[in-house]
């Protein structure tokens, strides 16, 4: 079932929180709300969910309006940024609750609890309590809860935030593999590019309360609208080079760096203000726009080496590179951008 | 003993100094009170060994004193012993006369002063005129009754002295009622448990505690946090503000504006009269007006604590999970069933035993309102103690007796605390995992 979000507005007192947003999740699609902490991206899942209203704008799941609906009524799984396990009830108690308030018979709520546990791997924990597991535990237990009545749609608040490194590796593909096992429509809220990039279908990525981008990964990694989706996606971030057009070309101040304009750029006036968008992995030695410039930085990643480099006018360009490079910080190397790799952008930050 | 030990003692002096005055004297002090039958008519002091007709009266039917023992001590004697003889001969009596005296009637005892007068008409040198037959008569005259020894021994010789050999358990048992000032005695607790009017106050007791605590401490209370809990937040603290007042009111102003409510003159009649009921004193009315009234002056001042130890319960429960159980379906009945109320066990738990031993020991809202009244329809244990031991209508004021009510009911509430804490200990064995993230 499609969600469609339209001129969403969301004020707590005086603050605007959330102006005029509009968002479209196909059927069966995990879609990633992505950006900083703080840009609104809880209380739009708040307000999908009902536990906020809506000040402005519509919300429907299917063909159904649901904006005045209470969260009581609407069919949503949540899984919470803290999981918000029930204390006082055992797991089994926990994962059973929507069919319990809704007056399922003992029998049916047991032979639905026990299948849900099976699919995300925790039958042997029905007994405990949430005090007594750990956190990736928890993690399941609240995913269980949340899509044990077959919700129409899944909305996950930060759920990997809680859990260590090895654990969020795990689960990253155990979410992906629930979500798609059961085709469920799903908003992914992260603060993590990585997450959002490795688990959803597409991106909405958000800032202070708007949405900047909607794509597809791989789309919003090569062609980001603007220099803020450019650098909020990346790690390393993504180089940002201040230029001027010049005859066809673009170059900094002191000609540190030049870079042909592509065809479609050629119309640009003499001394227009360009920003580059370099990423690391397409600066290397054996690119052709070559620049020179001393290492000040080296950081082995193990099977990349993180270069820093710094040019004649300050200007810092970030590579990454394969182990295998021979240079050592302080010295001095002529490498190379790939020119059809550069991002182009406007005086305003929009990719041209 | 190290430094920090001494300081450790001088931190602590301060509240052991507290306890000792404030808790441990006042509880000894009961404790040994309720030993004793003291009261108004033994004073505080010692007293005296006195047979009085309410002796008397009190031992008929005694089987440790025979009861012509008990005759004899109540009546009046003449006795020709040698200190009437001794008093004769220094009389201004004819010494043939006083010799006769001796020889026909020495050691000889008549059950009154006419008997003997007659025994002496019939003497041969007895005196002319029948005034001084009578004089002579009277310095024989023996009696007990209404007399005052200072020891038990002089009692004793006296009783020897009037009434000839008495036996040791007949003595004891003769002293004993006889003594004037307060003893040791167990009495007090035989007669309290043996007191219907008691057996009724415990009754009351039992109800009012039930009653308000299950009315207002915890129920209203729980139902004042509820719904302040799911007000706008500015209409609830209001509505908390408004039902802390009767707790921070000054109690005599607090329970006049309940009397003034309640009698002939007041508002309730003031509204119901005009609807054709007819006026009274709603507070004294009858024992269910009675009791409506000393609950809900009670009620009202202790739902306030409840309200704000369970509102604090409700806040703490973290926001998500009142979010997730929305979004589980649960609606706001099952909310408050299946989420609110299992976090509020400790809370109320902890309510319940500490309003319990707080409503069991203090009256001053019934005393102020009811005092006890009408009859003693709404006397409660605490009131009774204090009512026998230190103001009542009679004017004997029991101390002894008011004291064993009194420990009755420290025993009582120790022993309840003891349940209590078991309770709380036991919880937190079984670790039932608090609210947590
Ligand atoms: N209940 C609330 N009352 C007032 N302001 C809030 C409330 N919830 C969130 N905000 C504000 O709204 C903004 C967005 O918050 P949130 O949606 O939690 O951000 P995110 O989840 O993206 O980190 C923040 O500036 C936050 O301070
Ligand atoms: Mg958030």
């Amino acid at each position: 079932m499609d969600i469609r979000i339209e001129n969403f507005t969301k004020r707590f007192d005086k603050t605007t929180v959330i102006e005029d947003l509009s968002l479209t999740v196909r059927d069966g699609e995990m879609m990633a709300l992505l950006g900083p902490s703080g840009c609104g991206k809880s209380t739009t899942l708040f307000a999908i969910c009902g536990v906020y209203t809506f000040d402005e704008g519509r919300l429907f799941f299917g063909e159904r309006d649901v904006t005045g609906l209470a969260s009581q009524k609407r069919n949503v799984g949540v899984v919470f940024q803290s999981f918000a396990l029930y204390p006082h009830l055992t797991v089994a108690q926990n994962i059973g609750f929507p069919l319990k308030v809704r007056g399922e018979s003992r029998a049916e709520i047991d032979r639905q609890v026990r299948s849900a546990a099976e699919m995300v791997r925790v039958p042997e924990l029905l007994d405990r309590r949430p005090g007594q597991l750990s956190g990736g535990q928890q993690q399941r237990v609240a995913l269980a809860r949340a899509l044990i009545r077959r919700p129409d749609v899944l909305l996950m608040d930060e759920p990997l935030a809680n859990l260590d490194a090895k654990l969020r590796l795990d689960m990253r593909t155990e979410i992906r593999r629930l979500q798609q096992e059961t085709g469920i429509t799903a908003i992914l809220v992260t603060h993590d590019q990585v997450e959002a990039m490795s688990m959803c279908d597409r991106i909405a990525i958000m800032r202070e309360g708007r949405i900047l981008q909607i794509a597809a990964p791989r789309d919003m990694y090569d062609r980001p609208d603007d220099t803020f989706v450019a650098g909020f996606l990346g790690n390393p971030p993504i180089n940002f080079v201040e230029t001027q057009v010049v005859d066809g070309h673009c170059r900094t101040q002191r000609d540190t760096v030049r870079v042909p304009l592509p065809e479609r750029l050629i119309g640009l006036p003499a001394g227009a203000k360009l920003t580059l968008g370099v990423r690391p992995e397409f600066v290397q030695p054996s690119h052709h726009t070559r620049f020179t410039g001393r290492i000040t930085f080296i950081e082995s990643q193990g099977r990349e080496d993180l270069f820093d480099l710094e040019l004649e006018d300050g200007t810092v360009l970030r590579s990454i590179q394969s182990v295998g490079a021979r240079v050592g910080v302080g010295d001095a190397v002529e490498w190379g951008i790939s020119p059809h790799d550069v991002l182009f952008f406007d005086d305003a930050g929009q990719r041209l | 003993m190290t430094r920090q030990a001494w300081l450790g003692f001088g931190f602590l002096a301060p509240a052991t100094l507290f306890v000792v005055a404030f808790f441990l004297a006042p509880v000894v002090m009961t404790g040994f009170f309720a030993f004793t039958n003291m009261s108004t008519a033994t004073g505080i002091t010692g007293g005296t060994y006195r047979i009085t007709e309410g002796v008397i009266s009190r031992l008929a039917g005694s089987e440790d004193v025979p009861a012509p023992l008990i005759e004899a001590l109540g009546q009046q004697q003449s006795v020709v012993d040698p200190t009437g003889l001794a008093a004769l001969a220094q009389g201004d009596f004819d010494a043939a006369f006083v010799a006769e005296l001796e020889e026909e009637l020495g050691g000889r005892t008549f059950a009154s002063q006419r008997e003997l007068e007659g025994a002496i008409r019939d003497l041969d040198n007895r005196p002319r005129r029948v005034r001084d037959i009578k004089a002579a008569a009277e310095l024989f005259e023996r009696s007990v009754l209404n007399v005052d020894f200072a020891t038990q021994a002089d009692f004793a010789e006296a009783i020897q002295a009037y009434a000839g050999p008495v036996p040791d358990t007949a003595m004891t048992a003769l002293a004993r009622a006889a003594y004037t000032g307060w003893s040791m005695t167990t009495d007090n607790f035989s007669r309290l448990f043996n007191s219907p009017e008691l057996g009724t106050v415990a009754v009351n007791t039992v109800f009012y505690i039930f009653a308000t605590l299950t009315l207002f401490n915890t129920g209203f209370a729980l139902v004042l946090a509820i719904t302040t809990f799911y007000l706008p937040s500015r209409q609830a603290s209001f509505f908390r503000t408004v039902w802390l007042l009767p707790r921070i009111s000054p109690p005599v102003l607090y329970v006049l504006l309940w009397k003034w409510l309640a009698w002939d003159t007041g508002f309730l009649n003031a509204v119901l009269e005009p609807l054709g009921v007819a006026g009274r004193n709603w507070m004294f009315d009858s024992e269910t007006s009675a009791w409506t009234f000393v609950i809900l002056i009670n009620g009202f001042v202790g739902a306030s604590m409840g309200m704000i130890i369970l509102s604090s319960a409700i806040r703490a429960i973290p926001q998500p999970i009142l979010y997730a159980s929305a979004v589980d379906g649960a609606g706001r009945l099952q909310q408050i069933r299946h989420i609110i109320l299992p976090q509020l066990r400790w809370p109320l738990l902890f309510i319940t035993s500490y309003q319990t031993l707080s409503l069991l020991t203090s009256f001053e809202y019934i005393l102020l309102s009811t005092d006890g009244g009408p009859g003693s329809t709404t006397e409660v244990w605490a009131l009774a103690a204090y009512h026998t031991a230190l103001r009542n209508y009679a004017g004997n004021l029991q101390y002894g007796y008011g004291a064993a009510m009194a420990l009755v009911l420290v025993v009582f509430g120790i022993a309840m605390s003891f349940v209590y804490l078991r309770l709380f200990n036991f919880k937190a064995l079984v670790g039932r995992p608090r609210i947590e993230q």
